[in-house]
C-alpha cells in the first residue's frame, strides 16, 4: 500500500512538471508579442504628457473608431514640440509606429497618424491625432 | 520488528544541525575606556557642496573624568569659511520625552578669525559633541577644502581629526527669492538676481520674466516668459527696449532638489545634470507653474545653465518664491 502511494506520487509529480512545461502553441511576432485570435482593433484612451510628464489635456480625448480620428485640446502655450503620447489599445493590440519618447506634435496641418494592429496581426486601423490649442 | 538504523540519518542529520545552530556564542565583553582624550567626527549634510550653501559636521570629544574637563574646540579649514561660519557652543542629545534633540549649552558663541573658529567651553564638561557648520565661500568654487577638527583638555592634552577634502563644485545657488506680478517680475541668470520693474537693469542681462494672468477659457496663472519668446506669449507685457534674449526653458514637476526645496527627499542636482539636459527644441515661455515644480534653463548666449526650483506660488498675491542652481557651461 505504501509503495502505491509513493509511486502513484511521483506519476503525479512528473506529469506535473511535463505539463507545466508545455510551449504555448500561440505564435510570437517580431516583437514578441502573442499573435492571438483577437480581432479587435481600437483605442480606448489616449494622454498626452507634457516634458514635465503632467497631463497637457485641457479635456478629455474625443475618439472616434469609424473616422479613425483623436481630437484633443491642450492647454494654452502647451509645447507642442515636446508631447509624449500615451494610447491604451483594446486586448492584445499593438501600435504602429511605436511611441519611444517625445513626439513633435507642432505640425497642426499634418495630423500625426498611428495605426492599432488587432492580436490576429490581420486588422488594421489608423487614427489621426488631431491637437487643438484651448483658447486664450 | 527490525528496526532499519538507515532510515533515520536525515533525522539524525537534523537534529545535529539545530544543536550546531544553537551553540551559545562567545560572552561579550565591555570594551575598557581609554585613559586619553579622544575624538571623532562625521559629515551630517549630503549632496554637492554648492558655494551659498552649507557644510555640516558633529565633532565628538570626550575624556575620563579623572583626566579633567574640556576646554576649548576648534576648527581649522583649509580655505576660509563665509560669514555664517560658526561651531556650535551647544551639546545635544535626544529627548524620547520631546522626541527632538534638546541642546545643552556648554560655552560661549565660537569666534572665527581667519580659517580658524574656537569654542571655549564654560561648562564642566567631561563629553561632548558640537556641530560645525562651513559657509562655503564663493571663492572655493572648483576648488577642494580640507578641515582639521582639534580639543583640548585642562591637563594640555590635544587631539586633532582631519576631514575631507571635499570638492566644492562651480555651481552657484539663491535660496528664496521672491517674484511678483508687475513689481519684482525680472530674473537675470547671469547676476542670480531678481529686478524690480521700475529698477534700472541692463536689458541683455534680462532672461526670464515673471507674470500672473488668469483668462475665462485658458490656464495661464504663474508664467514664465522669455523676453524674446513669440509676442503673443508676452501677453500684455511690455518688454524693456533691447531685451530679447530667448531663453530656453524645459518644465519639470515632482525634481525637489533637497538644497533648493529644503523637503524630506533625498534629491540633489549636481553638475553632471546640467551637462546631460538636452535643450534642442525647447520652449521659451512656460505657463501654470506649481509649487514644488520648477524649470530647466538655458540662457541665450549657451554660457549658463540653471534650474529653478519653485518653492511656493501665490495666486492672491500674484507671486512666487523661487530657489536657484547655477552652473557655467562656458
Amino acid at each position: 500500500m505504501k509503495k502505491f502511494v509513493i509511486i502513484s506520487g511521483l506519476i503525479l509529480f512528473f506529469a506535473g512538471m511535463i505539463s507545466s512545461c508545455k510551449k504555448n502553441d500561440l505564435p510570437v511576432d517580431e516583437d514578441g508579442l502573442l499573435i492571438t485570435t483577437r480581432t479587435d482593433c481600437y483605442v480606448t484612451n489616449f494622454e498626452l504628457l507634457g516634458s514635465d510628464f503632467q497631463t497637457v489635456r485641457s479635456k478629455a480625448p474625443v475618439i472616434d473608431t469609424a473616422l479613425g480620428t483623436i481630437t484633443q485640446e491642450v492647454f494654452y502655450g502647451a509645447d507642442l514640440k515636446n508631447l509624449w503620447p500615451q494610447l491604451s489599445l483594446a486586448q492584445d493590440c499593438k501600435l504602429e509606429p511605436k511611441i519611444t519618447g517625445k513626439t513633435d506634435f507642432s505640425d497642426l496641418a499634418n495630423p500625426r497618424q498611428y495605426t492599432v494592429v488587432s492580436g490576429n496581426r490581420q486588422i488594421r486601423k489608423t487614427y489621426k491625432i488631431i491637437i487643438t490649442v484651448q483658447p486664450k | 520488528m527490525r528496526i532499519n538504523f538507515r532510515s533515520y540519518t536525515p533525522a539524525l542529520f537534523g537534529i545535529m544541525l539545530l544543536a550546531a545552530s544553537c551553540a551559545k556564542d562567545d560572552a561579550y565583553e565591555t570594551p575598557t575606556t581609554k585613559d586619553q582624550l579622544q575624538n571623532d567626527c562625521i559629515k551630517r549634510s549630503t549632496g554637492p557642496n554648492i558655494s551659498g550653501g552649507m557644510i555640516e559636521f558633529a565633532y565628538a570629544m570626550a575624556l575620563p573624568a579623572s583626566r579633567g574637563k574640556l576646554v576649548s574646540a576648534q576648527v581649522e579649514a583649509s580655505i576660509a569659511g563665509a560669514s555664517g561660519t560658526y561651531l556650535e557652543n551647544n551639546s545635544y542629545y535626544y529627548s524620547i520625552e520631546q522626541q527632538k534633540d534638546v541642546p545643552v549649552k556648554i560655552g560661549e558663541p565660537s569666534v572665527t578669525t581667519g580659517t580658524t573658529t574656537v569654542t571655549t567651553f564654560t561648562k564642566d564638561t567631561m563629553a561632548s559633541t558640537l556641530r560645525f557648520f562651513y559657509q562655503i565661500p564663493e571663492e572655493a568654487k572648483g576648488k577642494s577644502v580640507t578641515f582639521t577638527f582639534s580639543a583640548k583638555s585642562s591637563n594640555g592634552e590635544n587631539v586633532s581629526y582631519k576631514m575631507g577634502p571635499y570638492e566644492i563644485s562651480t555651481m552657484d545657488m539663491k535660496l528664496d527669492l521672491n517674484m511678483t506680478d508687475g513689481d519684482s517680475t525680472y530674473f537675470s541668470v547671469a547676476d542670480m538676481k531678481v529686478y524690480a520693474k521700475n529698477q534700472t537693469v541692463d536689458a541683455s542681462k534680462i532672461d526670464l520674466i515673471y507674470m500672473y494672468r488668469t483668462s475665462a477659457t485658458a490656464s495661464l496663472k504663474h508664467a514664465l516668459v522669455s523676453p524674446g519668446a513669440p509676442k503673443e506669449y508676452l501677453q500684455d507685457f511690455v518688454v524693456p527696449g533691447g531685451a530679447a534674449n530667448v531663453t530656453k526653458l524645459m518644465k519639470t514637476f515632482n525634481l525637489r532638489d533637497q538644497q533648493l526645496a529644503r523637503l524630506q527627499y533625498g534629491v540633489f542636482i549636481t553638475d553632471l545634470d546640467f551637462k546631460a539636459v538636452d535643450f534642442t527644441n525647447q520652449p521659451s515661455y512656460l505657463f501654470n507653474l506649481k509649487g514644488e515644480g520648477g524649470t530647466w534653463v538655458e540662457t541665450a548666449d549657451g554660457k549658463y545653465r540653471a534650474y529653478i526650483y519653485i518653492n511656493k506660488v501665490d495666486d492672491a498675491k500674484k507671486s512666487m518664491v523661487i530657489s536657484v542652481k547655477r552652473y557655467q557651461v562656458k
